[in-house]
C-alpha cells in the first residue's frame, strides 16, 4: 500500500511534461508564513495540473513584504515569467514604512484568497455582544484593550475603523500588538486583555471548543456555518477583508498579462488548488481583471485614510 | 578568552580608551536618533523612546567604566595578532558579496573558500579557487536542486537545467 | 480507550519495520543538514519537510519527527567541536562544550549532549502525552507582567553567570540591547535606529548575529593567531566515551535542564534559547566546582542541551493543544501537520486521536533512533577536528554564508549596477565585531542574550503597562510574578551570602594582596 502510493507519487512527479511557461514566484516573506505557503501552494497546483512544468519559489523576507516588492520591481521588470505573492498587509506596510516602491509599480493579476477579521472575547467575559463592546469603548476607550497582530496591520486597522465608525477617536484605542496572531490568541485565552482581534482562522478552533466567544466578523457576508453576525449586522457600518493576491512584473505587454491571467484562472479552477484551500482552511475569494483593480484602489485609499486617523502615517 | 592576567604596567591602554570613546559615540547616536523620532499620538504609558534612552544611558556609564579600566590597565594582555590572514578572509567575504548576483553562488563562494584557505596558509590560489568552485557547486546542487533552497545562480549554475 | 492504550496503539503503528526505516532516514537527513554550521533547526525542517510529502501519513509523520530531532541535535555538534552554533539555543552549549573539545574531551561533551537530549526528549514527550492540558493552563496564566518578571530573572541570573569583568560583560550585554532596538517598534509601528534602511526595519536577525559572532569571529581569531601552526590537534585525549565521573556530574543537570526547559518551551513567549540560558546559570550556581565554568564544565553542556531539547518538546504543547506556533520551527511544523490532515487546537485530541498518538509515538521512536545513530558516530564527528584548518574553516564560511542566504536571500543592496545581499554585509560586520570582542577580552554570549531578551522585556513591560493603563502595581499583581521576583532575589543574594560565609578568608587574603 505504502509502496504503491510512493510509486504513484514518484511517477507522477516525473511524468510532468515541460508545459508552456516556467514561473518564478517570489514570496516576500520567510519560509513558513502565509505568503510563503500561498506561493508554495501555487507552485504545487501549477505543476501538478500541468499548467507549468517548472515553478520556482524564492523567499525575500522583510518589512511587511516591501523589501521583496522593491527587489521584484528592480529585477523583474518586463519578465513575463516572474510573479509575486502579496496581500493586504503589504498595503499598510508600504505606507507605514514609507516604501520607495508601491503596488502601482507591479501588474496585479488576481486576488486569490481572503479572510475575515474576527473579534472575540474570553468565554467568561461580561461582554456578550458587539454592542456591549462598543458601549464600553464609547464609555472609556482606554479600558478596552485589544490584542492583535503588529501595529499597522489588518487587525490594528480593523480596530481603528470600528472606533472611527462608532464615533470614538481612533488615536485613543488601547491596541496591544503581539507578534503574529498566535501570541494574541494566548493573551485572549488567558484573559489578559478585553478582546482579541485577528484572522478568523487563528481563533476558529478555540471558538468551536467554546473557549472564546465570537462577537462579530469583518466580512461582507456571514461565514458559512459560523454563528456570528457581520460587523454591519451588529451595527458597525464597515467591512474589511484581509486578502492575498498574485501580481506580475512591471512593464509586461497586454498579451503577456492576458497569458498569465489565463494560467492563474486555470490554476484557481484546478482540483489541486481547491483541495489545498480546503486542507488549509483558506477561503477562495478569486477576483481578477478590472474588478480587482478597482477593489485594490479602493482598499489602498481607505487604508491610507485610517492609518492617518490612527496616527501611524502622516 | 577573558581570563588573561591584567596588565601589570599602569600605562593607559590606548586601544581600550578608543573603545570607551566608541561606546560614548554609539550612545550619542542612539540619543540623537531617538530624539528625532516622531511620536504617534497613540495611548502609550511607556513610549518607544524610553528603552533607547535607558540603554544609551547605560552605555554612557559603561563608557566611563571602560575608560577607568583602561587607565588602570584592567584589560587582559592581548596576543600579537597577525592581520594578513584577517585581510584575506574579509577580502573573501567582500568578494563573495560583490560577485554573488552576477557570477552566481559557486564562483563567488569558491573564491571565499580559496581566500579562507589562503588565510590559513594553503595556496596557491590558482589551485584552491577551482577546488573551492567545485566544492561550492556541489553544495549549490545539493541545496538548490535537491532541497529547493533559493540561492543565486550564475552561468555555471544555469548549465544544469 | 485510556491514554496508555492509545499510546500503545500508536507505538505498534510506529514500530512497523518500514516506519523504523523512515525514522532512520529522517534522523540521518536531519542530522546531516543540521550539523552544517550556520543552518539551524528551523531551516533544516523547512528544507527537509517536502521530503516527507511523498509518504503516507504515518510514514511522513515519523520521518518528520526524525528530521526534527536530528536537526535539533545536529546543531550542538558543531557548537561543541567548532564553536559555531547554528542557532541561538546552542550558544550556551558552545560556551562549555567547545572548551571541553579543546581539551580533547569533545567525545564526552558530544555524548552528554546526545544522552541529555535523549533523556530530556523522552521525559518531555511523555509529559506532552500525559500532562499537556495542565501545562497549557499554567502557560496561559503568563501575561505580560509575568513574562516581564521572567525576563528580569533571566537577565539578572544570566549576567551574573558571565565572565570575570563586570564592565566588559555588561558592555557586551548592552551592545546586544542596543542592536535589539533597531527596527520597527512593535507597539507603535515606528522605526527606530533604522537610518532609513529598509532591510533594518525587521531588526537584526538573531541567527545572523549568532553565526557571525561565533563562526566568523572565531575563524578570524584563529586565523590571526601566530601560534596556530604549532598548535597540536587534540581530537581525542583519553576516552571518547564518558567516564564514571562524567556520568555522575551529568545526570542531575539532565533532569534539571528538562524541568526548566519543558515548561518554558510550553509558554507562548518562552523558547529554547531562554531556557538554555536559565539552565546554564542554574547549573553554574548549583555546581560543586563553579570555578570550572568557562573552562569546560560538563554540567554546562548537559543542562542546557537537555533544556534545549525539552523545550523543543514543550513547544509542541501550545502547538498541539492551542494551535499556537511559538517558534519559527513550530510554525513550519504546523504547516507540516496540516499536510497530514492534523488540525492543531483544543479539539485535536478528540478529533484526530489516532494521528496525535501516532505523532507522539513517532517522536519517541525518532528520539530513540537519534541516540542509536549518533552515539556510535561520535568517534566520527570528533574526526572533524582533524580536517586540515584551511579546508575546515573554508567549509565553515561556505556553510555560514549559505545558511544566511538561505534564510534571507534578498539582494537588496546596490552599488551601481551590482546588487548584493545586505544580510551578508551584516554577517561580515558582526563577524569583525566578534573578532574585536575576542581580541579585547569581551565575552560573546551576552551580546546575543541582549538581542534576544531585550526586545522581549521591553515589549512585555510596555504591554503590561498599556493593559493596566499605566498602573505600575500590575507588575506585582500575581503570585507567579511575585514568586519569580523572589527567585531572582535569592539568585542574587545566595551566592553573596555563601561567599561571605565560606570564602571570607580567601577574600581577606585577596584584599591584603592589593597595594
Amino acid at each position: 500500500m505504502n509502496k504503491l502510493l510512493l510509486a504513484a507519487l514518484i511517477s507522477g512527479a516525473m511524468a510532468v511534461p515541460a508545459f508552456a511557461a516556467d514561473y518564478t514566484i517570489m514570496a516576500p516573506a520567510a519560509p513558513g508564513g502565509g505568503w510563503d505557503q500561498t506561493a508554495r501552494t501555487m507552485q504545487e497546483a501549477l505543476q501538478s495540473s500541468g499548467i507549468s512544468g517548472n515553478v520556482q519559489v524564492t523567499n525575500v523576507p522583510g518589512a511587511g513584504g516591501t523589501i521583496g516588492l522593491a527587489q521584484f520591481v528592480n529585477q523583474s521588470a518586463g519578465n513575463p515569467n516572474a510573479l509575486i505573492v502579496g496581500g493586504y498587509v503589504m498595503v499598510g506596510a508600504i505606507l507605514t514604512n514609507a516604501s520607495p516602491v508601491t503596488l502601482e509599480e507591479v501588474t496585479p493579476i488576481a486576488r486569490l484568497t481572503g479572510e475575515a477579521v474576527a473579534i472575540v472575547v474570553p468565554k467568561n467575559s461580561d461582554l456578550k455582544t458587539l454592542a456591549d463592546l462598543v458601549a464600553k469603548l464609547k464609555a472609556d476607550a482606554g479600558s478596552v484593550s485589544w490584542a492583535g497582530g503588529s501595529a499597522g496591520g489588518a487587525d490594528h486597522i480593523t480596530a481603528g475603523l470600528i472606533a472611527k465608525t462608532v464615533g470614538v477617536d481612533p488615536t485613543t484605542i488601547n491596541y496591544i500588538a503581539y507578534s503574529g496572531g498566535g501570541e494574541a490568541l494566548a493573551a485572549v485565552l488567558g484573559a489578559q486583555v478585553t478582546a482579541g482581534i485577528s484572522g478568523y482562522s487563528e481563533f476558529a478552533s478555540q471558538i468551536e471548543a467554546g473557549e472564546l466567544r465570537l462577537l462579530a466578523v469583518s466580512s461582507d457576508e456571514r461565514i458559512p456555518g459560523v454563528d456570528a453576525p457581520t460587523l454591519r449586522e451588529a451595527g458597525v457600518d464597515m467591512a474589511l477583508q484581509n486578502w492575498r493576491m498574485v501580481a506580475a512584473a512591471p512593464g509586461i505587454t497586454a498579451e503577456q498579462k492576458a497569458a498569465i491571467s489565463a494560467d492563474i484562472e486555470k490554476m484557481v479552477n484546478s482540483d489541486a488548488w481547491k483541495t489545498a484551500l480546503e486542507t488549509k482552511g483558506w477561503v477562495n475569494t478569486y477576483l481578477a481583471g478590472d474588478a480587482f483593480d478597482v477593489q485594490l484602489d479602493a482598499d489602498i485609499g481607505a487604508t491610507e485614510a485610517i492609518l492617518k486617523d490612527i496616527g501611524l502615517v502622516q | 578568552m577573558s581570563s588573561g592576567a591584567p596588565n601589570l604596567s599602569r600605562r593607559p591602554d590606548g586601544a581600550a580608551l578608543v573603545i570607551a570613546v566608541i561606546l560614548a559615540g554609539i550612545a550619542a547616536i542612539i540619543i540623537w536618533q531617538t530624539s528625532q523620532m516622531r511620536l504617534p499620538p497613540i495611548q502609550a504609558r511607556v513610549g518607544p523612546t524610553v528603552f533607547p534612552y535607558a540603554i544609551a544611558g547605560g552605555m554612557l556609564l559603561l563608557s566611563v567604566g571602560t575608560a577607568v579600566s583602561a587607565m588602570r590597565g584592567g584589560f587582559p594582555a592581548r596576543d600579537n595578532d597577525n592581520y594578513v590572514p584577517i585581510a584575506w578572509i574579509i577580502g573573501g567575504l567582500v568578494a563573495q558579496i560583490l560577485l554573488l548576483s552576477t557570477a552566481g553562488f559557486s564562483i563567488a563562494t569558491g573564491i571565499l573558500f580559496a581566500f579562507t584557505a589562503k588565510a590559513f596558509g594553503r595556496g596557491p590560489l590558482w589551485q584552491t579557487i577551482p577546488i573551492g568552485v567545485v566544492f561550492a557547486f556541489i553544495v549549490w546542487f545539493a541545496f538548490a536542486k535537491g532541497l529547493q533552497l533559493s540561492l543565486p545562480a550564475g552561468f555555471l549554475e544555469r548549465l544544469i537545467p | 480507550m485510556d491514554t496508555f492504550g492509545l499510546l500503545a496503539q500508536g507505538m505498534v503503528a510506529a514500530l512497523q519495520w518500514q516506519n523504523l526505516i523512515y525514522a532512520l532516514i529522517g534522523v540521518t537527513l536531519g542530522t546531516a543538514v543540521g550539523v552544517l554550521p550556520g543552518i539551524g533547526p528551523a531551516l533544516t525542517v523547512a528544507l527537509l519537510l517536502p521530503v516527507t510529502y511523498r509518504l503516507d501519513a504515518a510514514g511522513s509523520l515519523i520521518m518528520f519527527a526524525g528530521i526534527y530531532y536530528g536537526g535539533m541535535y545536529g546543531g550542538s555538534t558543531t557548537s561543541i567541536l567548532l564553536n559555531t552554533p547554528g542557532e541561538s539555543a546552542s550558544i550556551v552549549t558552545a560556551l562549555e562544550g567547545n572548551k571541553m573539545a579543546r581539551k580533547g574531551r569533545g567525545g564526552p561533551a558530544l555524548a552528554t549532549a546526545a544522552i541529555g537530549s535523549f533523556v530530556a526528549g523522552l521525559i518531555a514527550t511523555l509529559a506532552l502525552a500525559f500532562v499537556a492540558p495542565w501545562v497549557v493552563k499554567f502557560a496561559l496564566a503568563f501575561g505580560p507582567a509575568e513574562y516581564f518578571a521572567l525576563m528580569v530573572l533571566a537577565f539578572i541570573t544570566v549576567s551574573a553567570a558571565f565572565g570575570d569583568s563586570a564592565v566588559r560583560g555588561l558592555t557586551a550585554l548592552f551592545i546586544g540591547l542596543g542592536l535589539g532596538i533597531i527596527g520597527i517598534d512593535q507597539q507603535t509601528g515606528q522605526s527606530r535606529l533604522a537610518f532609513g534602511v529598509l532591510d533594518l526595519l525587521d531588526g537584526i536577525e538573531v541567527t545572523t548575529l549568532a553565526v557571525a559572532l561565533f563562526a566568523i569571529g572565531e575563524t578570524l581569531k584563529i586565523a590571526a593567531d601566530r601560534n596556530q601552526v604549532k598548535e597540536e590537534v587534540m581530537a581525542v585525549k583519553g576516552s571518547v566515551w564518558m567516564t564514571k565521573e562524567d556520568w555522575k556530574r551529568s545526570w542531575i543537570p539532565w533532569l534539571r535542564g528538562t524541568a526548566i526547559g519543558f515548561p518554558i518551551g510550553a509558554m507562548p513567549a518562552g523558547g529554547a534559547d531562554v531556557s538554555s540560558f536559565l539552565s546554564y546559570s542554574a547549573e553554574k550556581s548549583f555546581a560543586k566546582h563553579p570555578e570550572e565554568f568557562g573552562h569546560g564544565a560538563i554540567e554546562g553542556v548537559a543542562g542546557p542541551e537537555a533544556a534545549n531539547n525539552a523545550s523543543a518538546a514543550g513547544t509542541l504543547v501550545p502547538l498541539l493543544t492551542l494551535g499556537l506556533p511559538t517558534t519559527a520551527t513550530a510554525a513550519i511544523m504546523l504547516a507540516g501537520f496540516q499536510q497530514f490532515g492534523l488540525q492543531p487546537g483544543p479539539l485535536l485530541f478528540a478529533n484526530n486521536a489516532n494521528l496525535v498518538w501516532a505523532l507522539i509515538a513517532s517522536l519517541l521512536v525518532a528520539n530513540f533512533m537519534l541516540i542509536v545513530l549518533n552515539l556510535p558516530l561520535i568517534g566520527l564527528w570528533v574526526k572533524l577536528l582533524t580536517i586540515p584548518k584551511p579546508w575546515l574553516y573554508g567549509g565553515i564560511l561556505v556553510f555560514a554564508t549559505l545558511g544566511t542566504l538561505g534564510a534571507n536571500g534578498a539582494m537588496s543592496g546596490h552599488i551601481g549596477p551590482i546588487s548584493f545581499s545586505f544580510e551578508l554585509v551584516l554577517l561580515l560586520a558582526f563577524g569583525v565585531l566578534g573578532y574585536l570582542l575576542r581580541r579585547f577580552g569581551y565575552p560573546i554570549a551576552p551580546v546575543v542574550v541582549g538581542l534576544i531578551l531585550g526586545p522581549m522585556a521591553e515589549q512585555q513591560l510596555r504591554r503590561a503597562l498599556a493593559i493596566s493603563q499605566g498602573d505600575v502595581t500590575i507588575l506585582f499583581h500575581s503570585p507567579i510574578a511575585i514568586t519569580l521576583y523572589v527567585v531572582t532575589a535569592i539568585a542574587v543574594l545566595l551566592p553573596l551570602f555563601m561567599r561571605l560565609r565560606g570564602k571570607g578568608q580567601v577574600l581577606g587574603q585577596l584584599a591584603s594582596d592589593e597595594d
